[in-house]
């Protein structure tokens, strides 16, 4: 399957399987990796990977996963087997909102073209500013939040169109 | 220091004591409250009804809906409240109400004992730009600033010092409102966004500017005064590790420091408190560069970071408070011994600027051990929105010396885990761990100077990845299931979990 860090464009293809006893075999982005698992009461996990024993759990809910490794704490998202906007060169179509909160500024209009780094919106939560923006060139399609909208973590905020390249496959099915 | 509360009988005893707080700091009162024979009442908006936490409390009352401004910031309702079950104290905890003058008064008006400082005190000391006055008056040193954030003053003062410069709240405080302005392409924008900001967050958008350091560190002193007009100090705490301006690493003594210029902090402080006719738990910040001090602001009520002179002076600040606020008078500080460090973990994204996040706790460990501290409102179920400030717990650990103390809390942020709200600790235990915080190279830059592209450790993100997708698939997929999929055959059925039957996500129940 493949994982995806929240606002990251690199995505991990993992797959896991079970060994002899409490052995399991992963591999990640063609790496394999041995490791042995102790369940433990408490409902975590002991994973020793390289002689290193680091205590886990996990948890999903539909398409989010996320998991505690020690004391690192991680988000992923599982993404669906489609393929069609990374073949658009386009990583993200939709900006969503990173965290709940209010808001406060669109800097683009429908319609105009953005690109790599562009700031698109302004969010403010627990008092801070926070501008979003856009992860690589592209159109603005469409704006689903205006100034002073309160918004849920993950809402959709805006929709982004690839920019038309020639080299680029057509962009048909584009909106998945 | 704290084992004579109110044995004298001309003080006014408190019977029963509402904490006007929430989270950590109001589970850390009722602690010292209960311990002293104190009778706690808890209030929450309807954001904490059943908030694990209230239950420390002997009573609990609602006091309003989850916005801040109809419940933790409404001084009626509090008072109402207070009234309502009998308390004859009101403690006002850290943030909130607890640097407002018009409730410590209203508070004293209503015939109950404020837990903090006189109203006075207060004003003299809390605003920036007045607290800053009385320092010059006081002959403690000040950074080059200006007190009216009007643009033509405020470029003629950077033309005359030189950018950068940092625009403040003058009403603020834990980095709201506040920019760094490196150009003054930039200076328009910033003031606009800081006084937007300054607004928001305190109902007063008036701004300050003053010189910016390059690499200062942060140094507080830690005051408490009597109502006999007694104050002492109980040494310094270095607050320099900040991200978003905002305390994350904080320790006391400040390494390094020199004698001389930790005894004369500790006179600008005291002078300082006695100008404002302080009384009770308050603490002076100053910047320190080179041999230079600074003052830079009060904060007149407890800090976040009080557990770490707790841990070195063994004593109890919330119960010297009380004393105080019953007109005890303050003893002189117990000698302190050994180095302690406070980490503060909250529910932020760290390789993301450490924007907020928010979840509910699905499963949690806490460290323990000898010298380890952890002050915290988490437990299984509690729900972490954006309603409030995303603190989670506060980590403290001693050490005889700051090896040993560094030790402990790398020791202690390892064992920390906690699935449902991503957090900071594994940030802080890389910190804590590396060589940059062995060496003490502190400074308000050292989160952006050596921390600014921090990343979770390879080994750390492949067992979250072999965990995640565990999770996602509700178990290990078999060879022959692996096998079956690439066909496209239908997945055979049997679960590859019977192989180790004990073994559950939590996700899974």
């Amino acid at each position: 399957m493949r994982l995806k860090r929240p606002g990251e464009a690199r995505e991990f293809e993992v797959e896991v399987t079970a060994g002899e006893g409490a052995d399991v075999r992963a591999t990640i982005d063609g790496r394999e990796i041995e490791a042995q698992l102790e369940p433990l009461a408490d409902g975590s996990t002991i994973l020793t990977i390289d002689g290193r024993r680091i205590r886990v759990i996990a948890s999903r809910r539909r398409d989010t996963i996320i998991v505690a490794a020690g004391p690192a704490s991680f988000e992923f998202s599982l993404i669906a087997e489609r393929g069609a906007r990374a073949a658009h060169g386009l990583v993200t179509p939709e900006v969503s909102a990173p965290m709940p909160g209010k808001v406060l500024k669109v800097l683009v209009h429908e319609g105009q073209r953005v690109e790599a780094g562009a700031p698109l919106l302004i969010m403010e939560a627990m008092k801070m500013e926070t501008t979003l923006y856009a992860e690589g060139a592209a159109v603005v399609k469409r704006i689903a939040a205006g100034p002073g909208d309160a918004v849920e973590h993950g809402a959709l905020l805006i929709e982004l169109s690839p920019v038309a390249d020639p080299s680029a496959p057509a962009p048909d099915g584009q909106d998945s | 220091m704290t084992a004579s509360y109110a044995r004298d009988s001309q003080v006014d005893r408190i019977r029963k004591l509402l904490v006007a707080n929430r989270g950590e700091i109001a589970l850390r009162i009722f602690r010292t409250a209960r311990a002293l024979g104190i009778a706690t009442v808890g209030v929450y908006s309807d954001a904490d009804a059943g908030a694990p936490y209230l239950a420390l409390a002997d009573e609990v009352r609602r006091i309003g809906p989850p916005e801040a401004a109809a419940s933790y910031l409404n001084g009626e309702a509090i008072l109402g409240a207070a009234r309502a079950v009998g308390a004859d104290a009101i403690h006002p905890g850290y943030g909130f109400l607890s640097e407002r003058p018009g409730f410590a008064r209203a508070v004293v008006e209503s015939g109950l004992i404020f837990v903090g400082p006189p109203a006075a005190a207060m004003v003299a000391l809390g605003d920036k730009v007045a607290a800053r006055r009385l320092a010059v008056q006081a002959g403690v040193p000040v950074v080059p600033g200006l007190d009216v954030a009007d643009p033509a003053a405020v470029r003629a003062f950077a033309a005359q010092v030189g950018f950068p410069i940092l625009v403040k709240a003058a009403a603020g405080g834990g980095g709201r409102g506040m920019r760094v302005v490196a150009s003054e392409r930039e200076l328009d924008d910033a003031l606009q966004a800081a006084t937007r900001e300054a607004q928001a967050a305190f109902g007063d958008g008036r701004l300050f500017v003053e010189k910016y350091l390059a690499r200062p560190r942060h140094v507080e002193v830690q005051v408490l005064g009597d109502r006999h007009g007694k104050i002492v100090t109980l040494g310094e705490r270095d607050c320099s590790i900040q991200r978003r301006h905002q305390k994350v690493i904080e320790e006391s003594p400040a390494p390094g420091l020199d004698g001389a210029i930790r005894a004369r902090m500790a006179q600008a402080a005291v002078s300082l408190f006695r100008a404002a006719g302080y009384v009770n738990a308050g603490t002076a910040e100053f910047l320190v560069e080179g041999a230079n001090f600074y003052f830079l602001e009060a904060n007149t009520r407890l800090q976040v970071e009080h557990p770490v002179t707790e841990m070195r002076f063994g004593c109890d600040l919330v119960a010297e408070q009380l004393r105080i606020a019953a007109g005890e008078a303050v003893s002189d500080p117990p000698t302190p011994a050994g180095h302690a460090i406070e980490c503060r973990i909250y529910a932020e994204d760290a390789e993301r600027a450490f924007q907020p996040v928010t979840g509910r706790v699905r499963y949690l460990n806490l460290p323990a051990g000898p010298g380890v501290r952890v002050d915290t409102h988490l437990a299984a179920g509690l729900e972490i929105s954006t309603w409030y400030d995303g603190m989670l717990a506060k980590l403290v650990c001693w050490g005889t010396d700051r090896a040993q103390a560094r030790e402990r809390m790398v020791a202690a942020l390892g064992e920390f885990s906690l699935l449902g709200v991503r957090h900071t600790a594994a940030f802080l235990r890389d910190v804590i761990a590396s060589e940059a915080f062995s060496e003490a190279a502190l400074s308000t830059r050292f989160v952006e100077e050596f921390f600014a592209a921090w990343r979770p450790g390879p080994a750390d993100i492949d067992a979250a990845l072999i965990a995640g997708a565990m999770a996602a698939e509700g178990g290990m997929a078999s060879a022959p299931q692996l096998a079956a999929r690439q066909s496209n055959a239908p997945a055979v059925s049997h679960s590859p979990w019977e192989r180790l039957p004990r073994f559950e996500l939590w996700g899974r129940r």
